[in-house]
């Protein structure tokens, strides 16, 4: 493995998860997580070389509505600036990559979008192929609920078993203040509750919620100056799968399987079971399931600790979930998760989705120290 | 500024599109409409591909021969719908969605069930439910949906 | 039969039908419902003082928050603008007409707006127009309230005063 250059998260803003913000659009939730990110570091604007965001153009309902958040970005004197449709995530792994080319030494990730002002369910349909998958109406909650079956009828794993894993992710969420379901829940109430899509119950899913959210990445030399505890980022990497649901093993993960590997690899880690935390974007208990068989991370397993955020169960901005992630491991590793601390965490991994079914999968794997020295 | 009374607007976003499908899933769907028959296509890396796009999804080569495979198959995965959503679901009443490999196939295609939702699971054997002929369209649900033969 | 027809189904019809719930977010519902009484409002830069006008939360140029409201006139001069020859679905005007670049008294940026009783080739970079209103009792707090701009007669406005607000 040749020597990479040290790259860090040094600050990450995020707007509390709400169902439906009454009072700002989803660029004006962005600005003030935008001013926050960059007060934290102590720099203007002006330091920062680049700006990348991730957001959807048919949540937003807008066609190019993703321009908008350039007023919100600080985007004058003109900047060098990308947009990428995927979770903002995707556009933190693409902003890494430009600093390993050398083109910037700083960016500005952003995530941004209000869930509430479109239906998902029927927006995320259109990620299907129109031919064959889209017209029969599949939405992303029942081809969830059919990775679901498939992995049940696979492992044996119980409905018990999923509301028990729901639990654990609810209790951790009553700890974390930027979350959007602050009460805890035991697994006899969530088992209890109906069919949101058989076999997924209301209670194993996330609500619809919105949140806006800012992260800023620096390079050794300037991380340092921005921030005492940055994250420094050991190995990354993504892969994706097919696109037809039924030429795909659901109950598996391959991709995220070689992603973890190649991530790991990178990061000079020999198990993801030797880092303290991991943050799953994991929408069911089953897709958690799934990414931990991938992983090789027993679940059953007090560590490492599974989405000590409490996980996108508890709070699921679209096109930001993943971002979040990477977020709450730098707050971990940076001493600033507050209530939900993983006490003397060294190490993480963090992990985005995109697509139906976990379709293409990103991990990052992070540390305190840096990885080349 | 001070909270404010919020301001909303309903808005619909209406686009018509006709996707041109070319030469393999046009003929898969002519193949649904004039023969009432069900063809897969052989792909490298894939086997038999049922509904084929005319290229493999593992390598990117190009298709191969023509496969027929039965109307019959056996359920790899069920999702119940519940609560149907208007305007995106097929029904108005409970159904669920299906990965059926169809007999003859390496792929399971994505379809639904109408009834007999209580025998569907996976491992159940299917066939499938054609439109009538003055109703087939040249689109997948020219099979109407699949029904339980054995469970 | 080998194979299934020759002859392909050209193309499968899909209509996306999405529904949207928008909020105006309070910056932009204060902007509107004011123009209800008749005012249009602006938001000044802390930064820089500059004034946008519809208002916005921050500055996209300093990055500043844009805290105050002010209020701007509802008169203000042509920067620049275009004479409309072609039909635009969804809009029933009279064709030939002008849209125009306004920078009202007050802003340091511009609207659009259409500009009407005049001929369209009396209209003129500098040109002084005010805006003309619904009635009262029919305004409703959107930009519909504004019917359009039209000449006020007032001694054409120096270039020096409005090439910067284009």
């Amino acid at each position: 493995m040749s020597r990479l250059r040290n790259v860090a998260v040094v600050a990450f803003a995020q707007a509390p998860v709400v169902a439906r913000d009454e009072h700002r659009m989803a660029t004006e939730m962005l600005y003030p997580q935008v001013r926050r990110a960059l007060a934290d570091c102590g720099v203007e604007r002006s330091a920062i070389d680049y700006q990348v965001a991730g957001s959807a153009d048919y949540i937003d309902g807008r066609p190019f509505g993703f321009v908008g958040a350039l007023e919100v970005m600080g985007s004058w004197p003109p900047t060098q600036d990308l947009h990428l449709e995927m979770d903002a995530a995707f556009a933190a792994h693409y902003a890494w990559i430009r600093m390993q080319a050398g083109d910037c030494d700083t960016a500005l990730v952003c995530g941004h979008g209000k869930v509430s002002e479109g239906e998902p369910r029927r927006i995320l349909n259109l990620e299907l192929d129109p031919y064959y998958q889209a017209p029969i109406g599949l939405d992303p909650l029942a081809t969830a609920a059919l990775q679901a079956s498939a992995f049940m009828a696979r492992t044996g794993t119980t409905d018990r078993r999923l509301a028990e894993i729901a639990a654990r992710n609810r209790a951790a969420g009553a700890r974390n203040p930027d979350v959007q379901v602050r009460s805890s829940a035991s697994a006899d109430e969530l088992a209890r509750t109906p069919w949101a899509v058989e076999p997924l119950r209301t209670g194993y899913v996330p609500p619809l919620g919105e949140s806006a959210v800012a992260l800023i990445l620096a390079a050794e030399g300037k991380a340092e100056r921005m921030c005492d505890r940055p994250a420094w980022i050991h190995g990354t990497d993504q892969r994706i799968e097919l696109q037809t649901l039924g030429a795909r093993d659901l109950s598996r993960s391959p991709s995220a399987r070689l992603a973890a590997e190649r991530a790991l690899a990178m990061a000079g880690a020999t198990s993801a079971a030797d880092v303290d935390l991991v943050e799953l974007s994991a929408a069911t208990p089953v897709e958690e399931l799934i990414l931990c068989e991938a992983l090789g991370i027993d679940a059953d397993r007090s560590s490492p600790a599974l989405n000590p955020s409490g996980g996108p169960l508890v709070g699921h901005p679209l096109m930001m979930t993943g971002l979040i992630r990477l977020g709450e491991a730098f707050r971990q590793l940076a001493g600033r998760a507050g209530d939900h601390a993983v006490a003397g965490a060294r190490r993480a991994i963090a992990h985005a989705t995109n697509g139906h079914c976990l379709q293409q999968n990103l991990f990052w794997v992070l540390g305190t120290e840096r990885r080349w020295t | 500024m001070s909270e404010f009374p919020p301001l909303h607007q309903e808005v619909v976003l209406e686009f018509p599109y006709k996707h041109s499908t070319g030469p393999v899933i046009g003929r898969f769907l002519a193949g649904l409409k004039e023969q009432k028959r069900i063809w897969g296509q052989r792909v490298r890396g894939q086997g038999v591909v049922v509904p084929p796009l005319g290229y493999s999804e593992v390598d990117g080569s190009a298709g191969e021969e023509w496969v027929e495979v039965q109307p019959t198959g056996t359920v790899t995965a069920v999702a119940v719908v519940h609560e149907p959503i208007e305007g995106l679901h097929p029904f108005t009443t409970s159904f669920a969605f299906v990965l059926v490999r169809l007999d003859g196939a390496d792929t399971a295609l994505a379809h639904v069930v109408k009834d007999d939702l209580a025998r569907l699971r996976v491992g159940a054997r299917v066939e499938a439910v054609w439109a009538p002929d003055d109703e087939r369209q040249g689109t997948i649900r020219d099979i109407a949906c699949f029904r339980v033969v054995a469970s | 039969m080998a194979e299934p027809p020759v002859e392909p189904i050209k193309y499968v019809d899909a209509l996306v039908r999405l529904p949207y719930h928008y909020v105006a977010g309070d910056c932009r519902a204060r902007y509107l419902r004011a123009l209800k009484d008749k005012k249009i409002l602006g938001a000044r830069c802390s930064q820089t003082g500059k004034v946008f006008v519809p208002p916005l939360v921050n500055s996209p140029e300093s990055l500043a928050p844009t805290d105050e409201l002010v209020e701007i006139a509802d008169r203000g001069v042509v920067t620049t603008f275009c004479i409309v020859n072609i039909p635009v679905i969804g809009r029933a005007l009279e064709l030939p007409y002008v849209v125009a670049s306004i920078a009202l008294d007050g802003a340091d940026i511009s609207i659009h707006a259409l500009v009407q009783e005049c001929k369209p080739d009396e209209v003129r970079m500098g040109m002084r127009v005010e805006a003309v209103w619904k009635p009262d009792g029919e305004r409703e707090g959107s930009h519909e309230d504004i019917l359009h701009f039209r000449p006020t007669g007032e001694p054409d406005m120096p270039r020096d005063a409005f090439l910067n607000r284009l």
